[in-house]
């Protein structure tokens, strides 16, 4: 039986998976350049903008069809998760968006010793993962693949703190290097924090069950 | 089903039916009822049509008995004790558990004032202050006095459809009974009156035992702290309502609260 409901939810749904392919794009656009040394912050600028209009508009829509139709169940689990992932999503685009301005404005990882633009690639490798993960298991709503986030979480919080640690330790980094890796491995590691939300919100879309992945 | 046999809170309840079953006839309209009512809360029962619902809450003040040919079997327990067996005087039972129905029923040739007064009446009570007392205290708790202190000489269908549904529900007040059974007491008023009413539940909880029989699903969840789902006669869940309407356990309750069938 379709409801007049269900054509909001699919319209709805398309938005917010329409924003999923460009809070990757922008993710992997963003990292990639500040790993190879690229400016990106022009193009990763606009599409973070893109993100945050987006946002508004999953926002005004999921509003709307509370209004109207005052939905309960896993309806209202699905348009609750996904203001929630929105604002996720958007938060992709923010911090890929300060990655390429901290390597615009900070200067290139070629300065910096060797292991570190190595160390952050494989980091940032691991994130693009995560959010893929998460999209990816948004759009099939499949659980198991959601759950799978959770050790690699793990492994980008790990590198977190080692990387932290080996700056302190071993590095006789520039202070210029220094900074603009620190910051960038922090994005990364909330940009991954991000991801497990999203993989959360699949979990609850899917079950009702509120679990928490981190 | 989800049985609620196991829950400790089970036997404590104010009202609950134990393998409830009831029949028009030859047709049988619940089967094996195993539900628990809440003292000081509102209990919601929610089903499409033809489901069982006011077949069940007329159970539980023994009004399905007198339809003719109509039957039951099991038990219904108020504070612990079947209403059903053969000790208990069915009109007590009807006094204990006051019951609004979907069309607000004034007696129409009566004023507002006898309206509320007509069952503390029959059981004796004569005018006078107390009587005074009591129809005042019932109009206030139904929200009501403000609106028909002045005109309480009126006819109980002077007034508008709302406040005749809450004149009816002072009615049943005032015989203060334990349990106040609704039988889709908003079906029949615009969505003013229905807020009123709604509020008007809600208050009444403090003092009483509500059991609202709905379609309207959004209206089980903003008054009721338990909703009971039913379907073809038979309970399929009963759960606090938050659980039921954000996370319900059948797949035929999440089909049915979010319009899928029905």
């Amino acid at each position: 039986m379709h409801r007049l409901l269900d054509t909001g939810l699919e319209q709805l749904t398309t938005m917010v998976h329409k924003m999923g392919e460009v809070a990757e794009k922008t993710l992997a656009t963003s990292i990639g350049g500040f790993v190879k040394g690229r400016d990106t912050s022009e193009g990763v600028h606009e599409l973070s903008e893109m993100l945050v209009s987006m946002t508004v508009e999953v926002e005004e829509k999921a509003f709307g069809l509370i209004a109207k139709y005052q939905p309960v169940a896993s309806d209202l689990r699905i348009i609750n998760s996904y203001m929630k992932v929105a604002y996720d999503f958007e938060r992709y685009g923010r911090y890929a968006w300060d990655i390429s301005f901290i390597s615009k404005r900070m200067g290139k990882l070629e300065n910096c010793e060797e292991w570190i633009p190595q160390y952050i690639g494989d980091m940032g490798e691991k994130v693009l993962q995560m959010v893929k993960i998460s999209i990816n298991s948004l759009k099939s709503l499949d659980t198991e693949l959601a759950k799978s986030v959770t050790k690699t979480e793990q492994e980008v919080d790990d590198m977190y703190f080692q990387y932290l640690g080996k700056l302190v330790e071993q590095s006789g980094a520039t202070n210029q290097c220094t900074i603009s890796s620190i910051l960038v491995v922090r994005y990364l590691e909330r940009i991954a924090d991000h991801a497990t939300y999203v993989a959360e919100a699949v979990v609850y879309i899917a079950t009702g069950q509120k679990i928490t992945l981190r | 089903m989800i049985s609620i046999n196991d829950s400790s809170e089970f036997e404590s309840m104010k009202m609950r039916s134990v393998g409830l079953n009831a029949w028009f006839g030859a047709k049988q309209a619940l089967k094996d009822i195993n539900v628990a009512v809440k003292a000081n809360a509102v209990t919601a029962i929610i089903g499409p049509s033809g489901c069982g619902k006011s077949t069940l809450i007329r159970c539980f003040n023994r009004m399905h008995e007198l339809v003719p040919g109509a039957k039951t079997s099991g038990q219904v327990l108020l504070d612990g004790k079947d209403i059903y067996s053969g000790d208990i005087d069915p009109v007590m039972i009807r006094r204990r558990v006051g019951m609004v129905f979907q069309k607000p029923n004034p007696f129409p040739t009566m004023s507002i004032y006898d309206n509320v007064a007509a069952g503390l009446k029959l059981t004796g009570m004569k005018k006078g202050k107390n009587l005074d007392e009591v129809v005042r205290r019932s109009l206030e708790q139904a929200t009501l006095w403000e609106e028909v202190k002045n005109d309480l000489n009126n006819p109980g269908t002077s007034i508008s459809g709302g406040q005749q549904q809450r004149l009816c529900i002072a009615r049943a007040i005032a015989l203060q009974p334990e349990v106040i059974l609704m039988d889709e007491p908003c079906s029949a008023l615009d969505p003013i009156a229905t807020a009123r009413i709604e509020e008007l539940v809600v208050q009444l909880k403090n003092q009483y035992t509500v059991v609202i029989v709905t379609h309207n699903m959004q209206q089980a969840a903003r008054v009721s702290d338990f909703t009971a789902f039913m379907y073809l006669g038979r309970l399929i869940e009963f759960g606090d309502t938050s659980s039921v309407f954000e996370n319900p356990r059948s797949e035929l309750t999440e089909k049915y609260i979010t319009g899928k069938f029905g």
